[in-house]
């Protein structure tokens, strides 16, 4: 479960090669190759009436995005890395998903969604769409957005939302494959807010002692793994206090488990990790159960 | 027999380009769109030169070239790079695998960064194949 292997998915836009000099650090636990994905939207060149496929346009579009992935390969290349590079043309998640299958990537690194409000709505984001595909966990990162923090290295500090889900105990084992680049790690847990209603204090408290001593057991195999640990049980909206609790324990990122739930399925019910990867200031690294599909 | 030249490159265009110039000039080409199976090409084909690219899905030709020179029975295969990525770099690299432990390599025959034209192309190839 190392990360040996990391895609990074970039329109330039969104993401540049500051985030993945943030990354490097994961080279001390294994990172060796990185590959380049640019993936050009069918429509930008698409045929059009009078015009024809417009392959100028196309042949233009590679070749920005090659020169920028030259000046950033030249970089990790003289650093003794691998470099790989994919610029093609099509839709932007199949495209990530069969890059990832061919090169066997551990990691995928891509920018926050830059769909509006409408595209939303009716075909959801490409990071969810991503989440919902891959089974290789998704870094989404927020580095040239206005409201995102600045993190010289996000996996030093990262806080783990914990439920208890398939996902989320695979990110446990995740976390401690990269244990030389995590310097602390804090475990949090939402409780739902009706426990606060229950029939007495002692029932509410009764509560947020199971979770501590389940977390607990956590932290106890992070320390054994050589990664100190912390735990915190936050009660209310998971999607409100997972952001609070990054922020009280200056977290660099967080981590969930996501679900391959049916997109429509999200649309009317929402998800944590989706509303987090795409509204949090913090970079958000989702990891699917292990049995998801892509 | 002509002799047999692999390109190695995951540009289409690039390849046929290379393709052209070495039908023209009598050569018989082989085409492999990246580093793996360029070298699963190279194993199966033994061609007499190989035009290789640096830039490339799956692996690099930085680290093909490597696995060439470091293979006995691979490592007399000429090698023309051809890429968009600097000479300075590409030897930069090298030194810097050859510094985590990896074994020391000859510098490839000719260097060229895109683009070459067709004649310079011709005219390398002859001088490397005599």
């Amino acid at each position: 479960m190392k990360i040996k292997k990391l895609l990074f998915v970039t329109k330039f836009e969104e993401l540049g090669f500051d985030a993945l000099r943030s990354l490097l650090s994961l080279r001390k636990s294994a990172l060796e190759h990185v590959v380049f994905v640019n993936v050009i939207e069918r429509d930008r060149v698409a045929m059009r009436r009078g015009k024809g496929y417009q392959k100028d346009e196309e042949i233009r579009l590679r070749e920005a995005a090659n020169i920028r992935f030259i000046d950033w390969a030249e970089n990790l290349f003289e650093q003794g890395m691998e470099v790989g590079v994919y610029i093609v043309v099509g839709s932007l998640v199949p495209e990530v998903i069969q890059a990832s299958r061919k090169e066997d990537a551990d990691l995928i690194v891509i920018g926050r969604s830059h769909k509006g409000v409408l595209e939303h709505l009716y075909s959801g984001s490409d990071v969810t769409e991503l989440l919902r595909r891959a089974y290789t966990p998704v870094l989404v990162y927020k580095q040239l957005s206005e409201t995102a923090i600045s993190v010289e290295e996000p996996f030093e500090r990262p806080l783990l939302a914990i439920d208890w889900s398939p996902g989320s105990l695979r990110a446990v084992e995740y976390i401690k494959a990269i244990k030389d680049t995590v310097q602390e790690v804090h475990l949090v847990h939402v409780a739902d807010e009706r426990a606060l209603k229950g029939p007495s204090a002692m029932a509410i408290q009764k509560t947020r002692k199971e979770a501590r001593d389940k977390l607990d057991e956590i932290c106890e195999s992070f320390e054994a793994a050589g990664i100190k640990a912390r735990e915190h049980v936050y009660i209310g909206d998971p999607d409100e206090e997972i952001e609070k609790a990054a922020k009280d324990c200056q977290a660099t990122m967080i981590v969930l488990g996501s679900s391959a739930k049916a997109a429509w399925v999200e649309k009317f019910l929402g998800s944590t990790p989706r509303k987090i990867a795409e509204d949090s200031i913090y970079p958000t690294l989702l990891i699917a159960p292990e049995k998801a599909d892509e | 027999m002509s002799k047999k030249v692999l390109v190695v490159d995951d540009d289409a265009d690039v390849r046929l380009f290379s393709v052209t110039v070495l039908e023209e000039n009598g050569y018989t080409p082989l085409e492999a769109e990246d580093g793996e199976s360029g070298l699963k090409m190279i194993k199966a084909e033994k061609p007499d030169l190989i035009i290789l690219d640096v830039l490339m899905p799956r692996q690099s030709g930085v680290r093909l070239y490597r696995e060439l020179k470091t293979a006995k029975a691979l490592k007399d295969v000429k090698v023309i790079i051809l890429s968009g990525i600097a000479k300075k770099t590409f030897l930069r690299s090298q030194k810097a695998l050859t510094e985590f432990g990896g074994a020391q390599i000859p510098e490839p025959e000719i260097y060229l960064e895109k683009p070459v034209e067709p004649d310079e192309l011709a005219d390398v190839i002859k001088k490397v194949l005599g």
